[in-house]
């Protein structure tokens, strides 16, 4: 099996064998949603970080109890997850106050409304500021302190700041590692499609980071002697909130558009940019969460605006699909705040509403198909 | 470009005349927002959770786009639905708030005095935060974002807080080239602690069983968002609140016979002031609604740093916004505490489609609501836009409730 592969399939469940071992080992694991949770802290404590999914899940019937049906179905869809005693394998849950859904499933986590395993289970709720500038960055090495802290004293374990210099030199090394996959994707014969990257920045955050390194530098090896994709229609960069389910980028790659980059929580969100390893580690480690390339949940639009645009021309992008789930009011109002720019600039724009659960598919098919037409090399 | 708010121009008119209270409140508002225009002075958007103390002091022209929007419908129950029906055409999501919507349709539509500069916390949700972007996307105008933490359980929490509040002074000394004088802050507050003791003392009188007035103490702190600080904003909260106490003292009641109280504990349906008119007739008042839920304590004025502050720590107890800058619990004991102090009956919401941040948290609410048998009524309306859910809808469903809640 070639590291393609192996990393790939790691998507398809919640758990995967490196997570069993793991556990069979005696490791804890600590999910989290959001890509604003500093998963070196979590890495650094001994602990295995783990990027919260609704994978598999196929209802929201319990979800719904706590939620509402204006709520985001990721949301819904995990909330009933966790309710079904789906995250048992998990030892803690850290958040943030990331949107109204999210913050509100979280309570729902509070009032003890989820099925857990038996043990403490380790809960938290971090708040990052909206804003990026020097006192934001302050309060964010605050909270990131207290959260180092929380951990060490839930989990009875020291986090020095050797463990830490160590996580963020390892955690780097990902994010160096997944940066040159993308380095590859803006050549004319990309060697890998967009579904397999999602999968690939999926099994990123549900195995050690170590074994994920390893499999990853394998990949980029085995690579370069695999055949491109060039018989595609158009190149295209895939924005939006949540979207974990590869299926949806592979109905878009069957008709033509290859995805040669994104902004997505399952990609460049989560890894762009460094953590400085010459700082403080936690003052680093607040600077980069806070300042890294966000999501509309930060009230900064310009700076997307731009890396949008940048992302557009480095990657020779022909068009832009932005996907978001219903209900998500931060994606609902910037994804045409983005196509308004994207049009001046003469750059396609089309904007999918989407459900956690793949459906409307026939729709969306027609949609990508017309759009595609529309700007067909 | 006057010509392009005629149904506020209309109203204005109507109401400048009106001597009490309420309508000179509104007079007042609209009157300097006209003048503003007309003179080609920036205005100032202060989103509803930023009461208006700071503009009053720096003589800046306050508008709050979110109580534009209620007049609007106040005027013509149908008015906003041309721009909200504007902003989903360009691409708004559907799902946004109504209000946050019509912000965006109006300003595109011109039906909405432009900003000079937009200023907003980060609570009470999302709709607004993004919403509040757009316009300053659309209209190039300066934006301040208060950042607000989640927890405020702390004193490094408030201090981060004031210093928001301080950046807000210095944006808005820069963006309209005025200087705070703190003389003028300081006369300011006082007049402001005035008039919200006028305003604490109104609503605790409407713990009175049964309730002597439904009205203006229920119904909304609308001072807070047109000219809190200024001496008119003090008469019409006086004016209000001697109407009530002299109703007391003569033993005047809302209803011939009071059946139900109910605790309201979200926003009006505002373009259905007819209701609690209706519900009245059913024996039912409203003692205590969540936007005259204002538990403002009195500021220290004696420095600029306690002025500061002390308006600081206050925005953080505006109506909603004190409930949805944190986590479920503070609405959720809000409202019990509401229901256990004005003695409610019943809790009635109604459920704005927009309001993603309070629908998510009704589910832990009904299980406390049942645990303590107080029956609880959530019907989606939403309440801009009367194309949602009919006046008739509306109705049927909270008689029916009302009904059963008078037959316990």
């Amino acid at each position: 099996m070639t590291a393609l592969e192996e990393l790939t399939r790691q998507a398809d469940t919640l758990t995967n064998p490196y997570i069993e071992r793991w556990k069979e080992k005696g490791g804890k694991i600590v999910g989290y949603y959001c890509t604003h949770i500093p998963e070196e802290i979590i890495h650094a404590a001994g602990m295995l970080p783990y990027v919260m999914r609704a994978t598999g899940s196929t209802s929201s019937e319990l979800g719904d109890l706590y939620t509402s049906h204006l709520s985001c179905t990721f949301c819904r869809h995990s909330l009933d997850q966790a309710m079904r005693g789906e995250y048992k394998f998990l030892d803690g849950l850290v958040a943030l106050n990331s949107c109204d859904h999210i913050t509100r499933m979280f309570d729902a986590w509070r009032y003890d409304k989820v099925d857990l395993p038996g043990s403490p289970f380790y809960l938290r709720l971090l708040s990052i500021p909206f804003t990026v500038d020097a006192p934001a960055v302050e309060w964010m090495t605050g909270e990131f302190d207290k959260f180092k802290r929380s951990v060490e004293e839930h989990f009875q374990v020291t986090v020095t700041d050797e463990a830490l210099r160590r996580s963020i030199s390892t955690y780097n090394e990902k994010r160096r590692l997944l940066k040159s996959l993308y380095e590859l994707r803006k050549t004319e014969v990309p060697p890998v499609t967009g579904a397999e990257i999602l999968r690939v920045l999926i099994a990123s955050t549900s195995m050690p980071v170590e074994e994920f390194n390893q499999l990853l530098k394998q990949m980029l090896d085995e690579l370069g002697g695999r055949d491109g994709f060039s018989d595609y229609r158009a190149r295209l960069l895939l924005a939006g909130g949540e979207l974990e389910d590869p299926a949806y980028v592979e109905l878009i790659e069957e008709l033509g558009g290859l995805v040669v980059t994104d902004l997505l929580c399952f990609g460049v969100r989560a890894f762009w940019d460094l953590v400085d390893e010459d700082s403080e580690p936690i003052a680093a480690l607040a600077r980069r969460y806070l300042e890294r390339i966000s999501c509309p949940r930060m009230v900064d639009y310009p700076r997307r605006d731009k890396f949008i645009k940048d992302l557009v021309k480095d990657f020779k992008v022909d068009g832009i699909i932005l996907q978001r789930l219903k209900y998500c009011d931060n994606w609902g109002c910037e994804s045409p705040m983005i196509q308004w720019e994207a049009r001046k600039d003469g750059t396609p724009c089309l904007i999918l509403e989407r459900e956690h659960l793949m459906s409307a598919m026939g729709q969306m098919r027609t949609r990508v198909q017309a759009f595609l037409e529309t700007i067909e090399r | 470009m006057a010509e392009n708010y005629q149904l506020h121009r209309g109203l204005y008119e109507l109401v400048k005349g009106v001597p009490q209270s309420e309508g000179n409140l509104m007079a007042d508002w609209l009157g300097g927002v006209f003048s503003a225009v007309d003179e080609g002075r920036p205005i100032v958007y202060n989103q509803f959770t930023i009461f208006s103390e700071l503009m009053v002091a720096l003589d800046v022209q306050p508008l709050c786009p979110e109580l534009w929007s209620v007049v609007s419908v106040a005027a013509d129950k149908y008015a906003c639905c041309e721009s909200i029906d504007a902003a989903q055409e360009v691409g708004i999501s559907p799902e946004l708030c109504s209000v946050d919507k019509t912000l965006i349709g109006d300003i595109m539509l011109d039906k909405m005095p432009p900003p000079g500069m937009l200023m907003l916390p980060t609570f009470p949700c999302d709709n607004a935060k993004i919403g509040y972007q757009v316009v300053a996307h659309l209209t190039g105008a300066p934006i301040y974002f208060l950042d607000c933490p989640y927890w405020m359980d702390d004193e490094e929490a408030m201090d981060y807080w004031v210093n928001q509040y301080k950046g807000l002074i210095s944006f808005l000394e820069e963006h309209s080239g005025k200087k705070m004088d703190y003389d003028r802050l300081k006369e300011v507050t006082e007049e402001s602690n005035r008039c919200i003791d006028y305003w604490l003392e109104g609503i605790e009188l409407l713990k009175t069983k049964p309730l002597p007035m439904n009205g203006p103490f229920a119904a909304g702190f609308m001072p807070g968002l047109t000219s809190l600080g200024r001496p008119t904003a003090t008469a019409a909260v006086k004016a209000s609140l001697d109407t009530l106490k002299a109703r007391l003292a003569k033993g005047e009641t809302a209803v011939p016979e009071e059946k139900v109280r109910v605790v309201w504990f979200y926003y009006p349906v505002f373009w259905d002031g007819g209701l609690s008119r209706w519900m009245a007739e059913m024996g039912a008042v409203i003692p205590v609604g969540l936007i005259g839920y204002y538990p403002a304590e009195p500021i220290d004025t004696s420095t600029p740093e306690s002025i500061i502050r002390g308006l600081a720590r206050r925005s953080l107890e505006t109506p909603m916004g004190r409930q949805g800058r944190g986590p479920s619990d503070i609405w959720i004991e809000d409202c019990l505490n509401a229901v256990e102090q004005w003695q409610g009956d019943c809790v009635i919401l109604a459920a704005n489609p927009g309001c993603k941040w309070l629908r998510g948290m009704y589910g832990l609410f009904r299980d406390i609501c049942r645990e303590r048998r107080i029956p609880v009524m959530v019907w989606e309306v939403d309440f801009l836009d009367p194309r949602i859910t009919s006046e008739e809808e509306s109705r049927t469903r909270i008689g029916q409730f009302l009904d059963t809640v008078m037959e316990r």
